[in-house]
């Protein structure tokens, strides 16, 4: 009885190296005609290097195991077999047919392809196991180990960039870190619960979605391409933005991507999770702002004040003019009770007396209750410019 | 790496030996991991179960090895038998059709002989170099002598000479030879003779002039001067470290019937040329002479000619530069208007135009101008810019097949390996095609080397001065093209090296005026160009093919601009007929379409497959016949990166070109592309569909076969997938012997039984009758 298990990756290309002469030449058209006979060339373009006979791969990683005690003359009346993978922190049943009784006459096997996704790195073993009964009713059994190494297929890593508003940029940056090729399928990002995503990876010209990767389509070994990913909180969920603190999940990166004859691979990484900056106790956004505005004319902006802590809050507004800011209206004016995770809009006039990129700044809450300042200064910048120009 | 992995299988099998001995003893379920270490698959430890089973195990594996295929005992699987059964009869099979083939194959040769007569140009000599009454009348009596001879041998050659070439008759020629004679049989007026063999086989000519008659003249490097005052030299002297070879030379007693044998057209020449351009015209011509005399022994001057047995036509090579040495007066007589400077011009052959046209670089032109401006005097040129090659190993004449049956399966089988090796063929180009047709490329290649070493370019010749003849360049060109078939890349890049970029001025032609008057041209075929070029990237320097192939490209676009522009391809001012110039282009265009695809295959080696797409694409240009085939070939190129649906659209644009078609061929690989999208989409079973609808088109079809093989193994059908390989093998052995086919039925061999070990020796057996040396025994993993 012959065990034997093979990995079964997928088969490749046999390519032949051309040699090619001319009429001419001394050998005449034998090299051709020596390459025109090799059944690996393809007939009519034999100097294409790429053929079409498939070989089967060099490493088929398989191995025989031999019941012992048999000869051809028995007759196998049963066979039990069954594999099992062991990674280091799990078991799992991979054969569908793990009770599959037959009757194993001389000579004959049984074959079987069990397709399973491997989804942990490190270290695997392959548990396979055979019990039989001879015909002379002893029982037998024997089992074997494989065991191999999983290697990581890609690195990736991930930047998150906190926008003014409360979108999230995610960066992702995926290197393929084997040794073939990759073509990446689908790379997407399955947002949590809390965000809608929007990919920022096609440049949209005429109605068609152009990959910003051009027409490479495919990772070179060790080639990193880097995906951008805007997530804006949902509605429902925009509410409480301000007040979300700490840890939050952002959702999960999923890769598929396919090699060798389409030899397909995934990969999804786990949650995300982003440390959502801390806005202390009381949040100041902007909700609007003119991105250019004419010197010493007087511009409106929108701010949003949340109470993020776990208070009420009594505010007083200060705005204080910086060397280019002049803010118009009432400093010191109360904005009355916050309550926690309640928020306010507030319109604000300004004017700016030097030309340029000029922050905003100076603007100042104090907690009436604890008689504490908060202080907010390059909420946002402005462009200045003289009205002249504007027109 | 299949070696590396044929090592590690059989560490396996070495392991699971030592385990099972180790658990000989050992009791029922017990279990035993052995880590071999790898990151692939290993085989671990194993166990079993009964008893003594152990040594019974390794005893039935003993036997089997042995008894299966002779025995039709019933206890051996009626399936393993009648497949062995099958590789035994295709054995049988096909030394039947060997026999009948080297009969068919030598009919051909014969015709290939009478053909490569007649194609060769021939090309005027000049005869400056017989200067004295002396040499004249040795000549004479040898002569003389061989033809008293000629009747003896049986097979007489008559002589029969064309008028072909103007000769260019210098001054300083007639200076030299003033009172030259003429034996009668080459008393007609021309420089050049064409043998026409009665037979099939022609004998070489005979000696027309002795090579005493060579003048060195001065050579510029000292190191030479030991060879000018012994112009002449034994054969035997020459330093020849293959045993084959001093077999030749070792003996000179012996040096006429052994040599004869050997040289019937090329001699050890050697002379070793001569730096002067005007002074190694002389060498080809002694190396012509000698040739004729076929016994090597130059030395000689009453040595009769002495053909050691009848050789199939005299190669072309010795035609090439064979002349008859004629008074000068009569040369001028028959080309009264060799004074006009067009006369040579006019009388090179268009076909060599455009074959050798090359454009030089601007300091080998320079070199190239001087020469032909300075016919009298010597030009110096710098030894860095000569070419100066040799073998730079000798004889790789080796049969693993052989080794390897030697080895599995006894001396007595060994015995009745029987392969061409270079002794058994005729020394000449006659002999070296039979030993490429018969794929005993080892044994071509070594025929080469001793062909080249007539030529004096044999081993430790390199550095050395040497003269280069279109034969002495076809020669290196074949056997660099074999080391690459061979895949042994290091040697032929060694003996690549000498040659430099392929632009140094010795390897024009205008180099030689005296040789080939009025013949311009690079020596160097233009296949041998695109051969060095190549060789870089099957050593891991794909850029600097890249860099060699766009110089190529450069210049075959700068010809295809000069014909454009109504000039001669090297951009010279000469008349081209408008047939000529259409031809002209028609070849230069393909000769950029092969530049273009080395740069595709290159840059897909390099697996920039971007780049390597578009090349591909600008191939169809240049090969707009071969688009189908370059489509589907993009295609798989995507499906091999994992793109499938860009490869889906190639093979759709394939459908639609060959719509147009309806061919057979095209129907079949509208059929294998959609076979292959089904490969790309894991579906092995549709594949598998489409691959055995290729075989109902074309039953023969070894690519389909062999896939379709494939797809069953993956689809868990061992047994089928095996029974379909084998019935492949069974019906054309001849085609189907092929390494990738070898290399899946023997990996299925070894995954399917124990006794892959005869498995494989039988198919040993088939390839032992079928393949020729150059056999790459790796694909049957018998480590």
């Amino acid at each position: 009885l012959i065990f034997a298990v093979m990995r079964l990756t997928k088969p490749t290309l046999f390519t032949n190296i051309p040699v090619t002469c001319e009429e001419r030449d001394l050998p005449g058209n034998l090299f051709n005609q020596l390459m025109k006979d090799d059944p690996s060339t393809v007939k009519g373009a034999e100097t294409l290097m790429l053929g079409e006979m498939l070989t089967l791969p060099q490493n088929f990683g398989f191995s025989k195991l031999y019941g012992k005690g048999l000869d051809y003359l028995y007759v196998l009346q049963l066979v039990f077999s069954f594999a099992d993978l062991q990674t280091s922190s799990q078991r799992l049943n991979l054969s569908a047919s793990s009770a599959a009784v037959a009757e194993l006459k001389p000579d004959c096997c049984i074959d079987d392809v069990i397709h399973h996704e491997v989804k942990e790195i490190g270290t695997h073993i392959l548990v396979c196991a055979v019990s039989y009964t001879t015909q002379t009713g002893e029982k037998m059994y024997f089992r074997k180990f494989f065991k191999f190494q999983v290697l990581k297929p890609l690195d990736v890593k991930t930047k998150f960039y906190n926008a003014e508003t409360d979108e999230v940029f995610l960066e992702a940056q995926i290197q393929n870190i084997t040794t073939s090729p990759m073509f990446m399928e689908k790379v997407s990002l399955e947002p949590s619960m809390m965000y809608n995503v929007a990919e920022l990876n096609t440049v949209d010209t005429a109605g068609e979605s152009e990959s910003t990767f051009g027409t490479r389509t495919y990772l070179q070994p060790m080639d990193t391409r880097q995906y951008l990913y805007c997530l804006k909180p949902k509605q429902e969920f925009a509410e409480k933005a301000g007040v979300i603190k700490g840890v939050t999940v952002i959702g999960k990166l999923d890769i598929v991507w396919k090699t060798n004859l389409g030899e397909r691979g995934r990969l999804q990484t786990s949650q995300l999770q982003r440390m959502a900056p801390g806005y202390g106790d009381v949040r100041l956004s902007l909700e609007t702002i003119p991105d250019t505005v004419n010197l010493e004319e007087p511009f409106d902006i929108t701010c949003k004040i949340t109470n993020c802590s776990e208070r009420t809050m009594d505010l007083v507004l200060e705005m204080c003019n910086t060397n280019s800011i002049h803010w118009c209206g009432v400093s010191g004016r109360q904005l009355g009770k916050l309550h926690p995770s309640s928020s306010l809009h507030l319109a604000l006039t300004l004017l700016s007396s030097v030309q340029g990129l000029q922050s905003v700044s100076g603007l100042r809450l104090t907690d009436t209750f604890l008689k504490r300042t908060y202080e907010y200064d390059d909420i946002a910048q402005v462009c200045v410019v003289s009205s002249e120009i504007k027109q | 790496s299949s070696a590396k992995d044929a090592k590690s299988t059989s560490g396996e099998d070495d392991s699971r030996d030592i385990v099972q001995q180790k658990t000989q003893e050992e009791i029922l379920f017990h279990e035993e991991t052995i880590d071999l270490g790898g990151d692939e698959f290993e085989s671990e430890g194993n166990e079993t179960v009964s008893e003594d089973s152990n040594n019974f195990v390794d005893k039935l594996n003993e036997q089997m090895m042995e008894s299966v295929i002779i025995s039709d005992s019933p206890n051996n699987s009626e399936d393993d038998t009648g497949e062995l059964g099958c590789l035994q009869e295709i054995v049988d099979q096909m030394e039947a059709k060997d026999n009948q083939k080297t009969q068919a194959e030598a009919d051909k040769e014969e015709f290939l002989s009478n053909e490569s007569e007649t194609e060769h140009e021939e090309t005027p000599k000049d005869i400056s170099e017989i200067g004295t009454d002396d040499q004249a009348s040795l000549k004479e009596d040898s002569i003389q002598e061989a033809v008293k001879e000629e009747p003896k041998l049986g097979n007489n050659v008559p002589v029969e000479t064309k008028p072909n070439n103007v000769d260019e008759n210098t001054p300083e020629d007639q200076m030299l030879s003033p009172s030259t004679t003429k034996p009668s049989s080459e008393a007609e007026p021309i420089p050049v003779c064409t043998i026409f063999s009665q037979a099939n086989n022609a004998n070489s000519q005979p000696q027309l002039f002795l090579p005493d008659g060579f003048e060195p003249q001065m050579v510029k490097s000292p190191s030479f001067s030991s060879i000018i005052e012994t112009p002449v030299k034994y054969n035997p002297q020459v330093v020849q470290p293959s045993p084959s070879l001093s077999k030749f030379f070792g003996d000179p007693v012996n040096t006429n019937t052994l040599a004869s044998d050997f040289f019937d057209s090329f001699t050890t020449s050697n002379f070793i040329s001569v730096s002067n351009p005007n002074a190694s015209s002389s060498v080809p011509e002694q190396m012509s002479s000698l040739s004729n005399g076929g016994d090597g022994s130059s030395s000689n001057p009453t040595f009769p000619v002495q053909n050691g047995r009848p050789e199939a036509g005299g190669p072309p090579s010795s035609l090439e530069i064979t002349q008859s040495p004629k008074p000068f007066s009569q040369i001028q007589a028959v080309f009264a208007g060799s004074d006009d400077p067009f006369a040579t011009a006019l009388n090179m052959s268009e076909l060599d135009r455009r074959n050798d046209a090359w454009i030089p670089s601007e300091e080998t032109r320079n070199v190239l101008i001087s020469v032909a401006t300075q016919q009298y005097s010597t030009v110096f040129i710098d030894k860095e810019n000569l070419t100066m090659p040799g073998l730079k190993f000798d004889n790789i004449q080796g049969d693993a097949v052989k080794d390897l049956m030697l080895r599995f399966l006894g001396e007595q089988a060994a015995v009745k390996r029987q392969v061409l090796n270079a002794n058994s063929v005729e020394q000449s180009f006659v002999g070296l095609k039979q030993l490429i047709s018969s794929k005993n490329w080892r044994a071509a290649v070594d025929l080469c080397g001793r062909l080249l070493t007539a030529h004096g370019q044999g081993y430790k010749k390199s550095g050395l001065p040497a003269s280069h003849t279109t034969d002495s360049l076809q020669l290196w060109f074949v056997r660099l093209a074999l080391l690459v078939k061979l895949d042994l890349f290091q040697n032929a890049e060694m003996e690549f090296e000498p040659f430099g970029n392929l632009d140094q001025p010795d390897l024009y032609y205008e180099y030689y005026p005296n040789v080939y008057p009025g013949r311009k041209g690079s020596m160097v075929p233009f296949s041998m160009r695109i051969l060095h070029a190549e060789l870089p990237q099957y050593l891991g320097n794909p850029q600097e093919s890249l860099d060699r192939l766009h110089s190529m490209k450069i210049i075959c676009a700068k010809i295809l601009e000069n014909l454009e522009q109504g000039l001669a391809e090297d951009g010279s001012m000469t008349n081209i007929t408008q047939e000529n110039r259409q031809a002209s282009v028609q070849l230069w265009r393909s000769r950029l379409g092969r530049v273009m695809y080395s740069m595709a295959n290159c840059l897909l080696m390099m697996k920039d497959y971007v780049l390597a797409v578009d090349a591909y694409h600008s191939v169809i240009k240049y090969y707009p016949q071969q688009e189908p085939q370059l489509l589907s070939g993009i295609g798989r190129i995507f499906l091999q990166i994992g793109d499938i649906k860009t490869a889906e659209k190639y093979f759709q644009d394939v459908e639609k070109v060959t719509h147009k078609l309806d061919g057979l061929q095209s129907q079949i690989m509208v059929l294998m592309n959609r076979a292959f999208l089904h490969l790309g989409q894991n579906n092995f079973a549709e594949a598998h569909r489409f691959f055995t609808e290729v075989l109902k088109i074309d039953s023969s079809n070894a690519v389909a076969n062999n896939n379709a093989a494939v797809c069953l193994l993956y689809l868990g059908k061992l047994k089928d997938s095996l029974r379909q390989l084998e019935g492949m093998v069974q019906q054309d052995p001849q085609h189907y012997l092929h390494e990738s086919v070898l290399f899946n039925l023997t990996t299925m061999y070894e995954l399917e039984s124990s006794r892959s070990m005869q498995k494989k020796q039988a198919l040993l057996e088939a390839v032992a009758v079928k393949e020729g040396d150059s056999f790459n025994t790796q694909c049957l993993k018998l480590g």
